[in-house]
């Protein structure tokens, strides 16, 4: 397995801990990553709003240079994954449309054919890993630790297109977080929104979206959240102080992860190179318990 | 080519138009409120509303609701899409709609500009930063042995293609 690893604005200028873990630990369960170079924004969240035109032609320029590198592409955010869906399956419907995108690319000496397969990270370790390799390779079992599971809204709907789970009950990243030896259960607020694409509009709002779900998930007893999303950790983990003050909630203190974060520390991967050092919520508990 | 890409912005635009105002009639959305009782945003907001937003599209108010904040305090959850039982998808209504007031000049929120300037200077929203860690220091990409980042080689071609694509709207 070899993707074209496709980073994406926000895990490349601020989500360090998901772009580290990735980076150690893929290449431990068999998947090669090869960075892609002259990539640009997917168009989502802003050019999608603006012009529908300039988003599709900024996705279709990075499937464009995944096709030149002749593999499948590895969007590890999960809008970017939905945009460049729904950008292949666009064009699929709108040659026109494409034939002007593909007269504008010719102009950096690209072109977009449109047969790139796009992978998502829960597909990849999912469906082509394998939870059960991933359980043989644990070497540092997460026993005795409950992890909600957050997916996260742009990984699993809409239906129509191909996305990485079933739209209302998704149970892949559950079945990963098994795979690691630890404990999680469905909840009433599982497929529920982080908030995060309201924060350019309203901040207070979206405070409180994510803090409602936080709150749920700690009231269930669970000791941790799980994602694979940057927006949504960058909720839950990065704006978890904001939250507690937003909420007026001083009990709110929920660890939060990648999900490669704690695959890695099953994987006996060394700590520091997982990046979590950069996870704002406290950690530290949770981590010594599974090192120990 | 830039303005064959314009031309097709334009087509586009009446596309939607057209599907706004000539299939989207009160026949189409039997106002059942699915995409409202999923809505995040409609517990929160009151006056924030789905299935209101459709019924005032196909009534006709669309130049209100290009005006108004509602079509852009929306967080993409997509729930009101995947629950429609008759396709009508309240999101991809309020796509439509930020990308004709965007077009017709009516105000949006001033974050786009700096998400697309951020595009048109350097070919993503943000620049790698230094991030906090949780004792108090900062680390960059490079103190955590990630690689550089690559942007767009050439950015002129690039440019001219979103130049021709986004200065016929908008502030940027």
């Amino acid at each position: 397995m070899r993707y074209a690893l496709y980073l994406g604005c926000t895990i490349q200028s601020e989500q360090f801990g998901y772009e580290a873990s990735v980076r150690e630990t893929l290449p431990r369960l068999g998947i090669e990553l090869e960075d892609m170079g002259g990539v640009s924004c997917c168009g989502f969240p802003a050019l999608n709003s603006v012009s529908k035109v300039g988003w599709h032609y900024l996705s279709a320029r990075n499937l464009a240079i995944a096709e030149d590198m002749g593999l499948a592409v590895l969007p590890l955010c999960n809008g970017c994954h939905l945009s460049f869906v729904e950008t292949k399956h666009f064009l699929e419907k709108d040659p026109e449309l494409k034939n002007i995108i593909n007269m504008n690319l010719e102009k950096e000496g690209l072109s977009y054919r449109g047969d790139v397969r796009i992978v998502h990270l829960l597909e990849a370790l999912h469906d082509e890993v394998g939870t059960q390799k991933i359980s043989e390779k644990v070497v540092k079992p997460l026993g005795g630790i409950k992890l909600a599971s957050h997916p996260g809204c742009h990984a699993i709907r809409p239906s129509d297109l191909q996305r990485v789970d079933d739209a209302e009950n998704p149970q892949k990243l559950d079945d990963l977080i098994r795979a690691l030896g630890a404990e999680t259960f469905d909840y009433p607020e599982k497929i529920d929104c982080c908030g995060s694409q309201l924060a350019v509009t309203s901040g207070r709002v979206t405070l409180r979206i994510a803090g409602e779900k936080l709150q749920a998930v700690k009231s269930y007893g669970f000791d941790g959240l799980v994602t694979t999303c940057p927006f949504c950790f960058k909720m839950y983990d990065g704006r978890q102080r904001a939250i507690k003050g937003a909420l007026k909630d001083a009990s709110l203190n929920l660890p939060v992860f990648y999900y490669t974060q704690l695959l890695g520390l099953a994987l006996g991967s060394d700590p520091t190179s997982l990046g979590l050092q950069v996870n704002r919520s406290p950690i530290d508990d949770l981590v010594e318990r599974i090192l120990e | 080519m830039a303005s064959n890409i314009n031309e097709i912005e334009v087509r586009f635009i009446s596309r939607m138009l057209t599907r706004l105002v000539g299939e989207m009639n009160a026949t189409v959305c039997e106002q059942c409120g699915k995409c409202s009782s999923a809505c995040p945003v409609s517990k929160e907001i009151e006056g924030f509303n789905p299935r209101q937003l459709i019924a005032k599209v196909s009534l006709g108010k669309i130049d209100e609701l290009l005006r108004g904040d509602a079509i852009w305090t929306c967080t993409a959850c997509l729930k009101c899409k995947e629950r429609c039982p008759e396709d009508v998808s309240p999101y991809d209504v309020i796509l439509i709609l930020r990308n004709l007031a965007y077009r017709a000049g009516y105000s949006y929120p001033a974050g786009y500009d700096d998400f697309i300037k951020g595009v048109k200077e350097r070919g993503f929203i943000s620049r790698p930063q230094a991030v906090r860690t949780r004792d108090g220091g900062k680390v960059s990409r490079g103190d955590l042995g990630l690689p550089e980042v690559s942007g767009p080689r050439d950015m002129a071609p690039f440019n001219v293609v979103l130049q021709g694509i986004i200065k016929a709207g908008g502030r940027t």
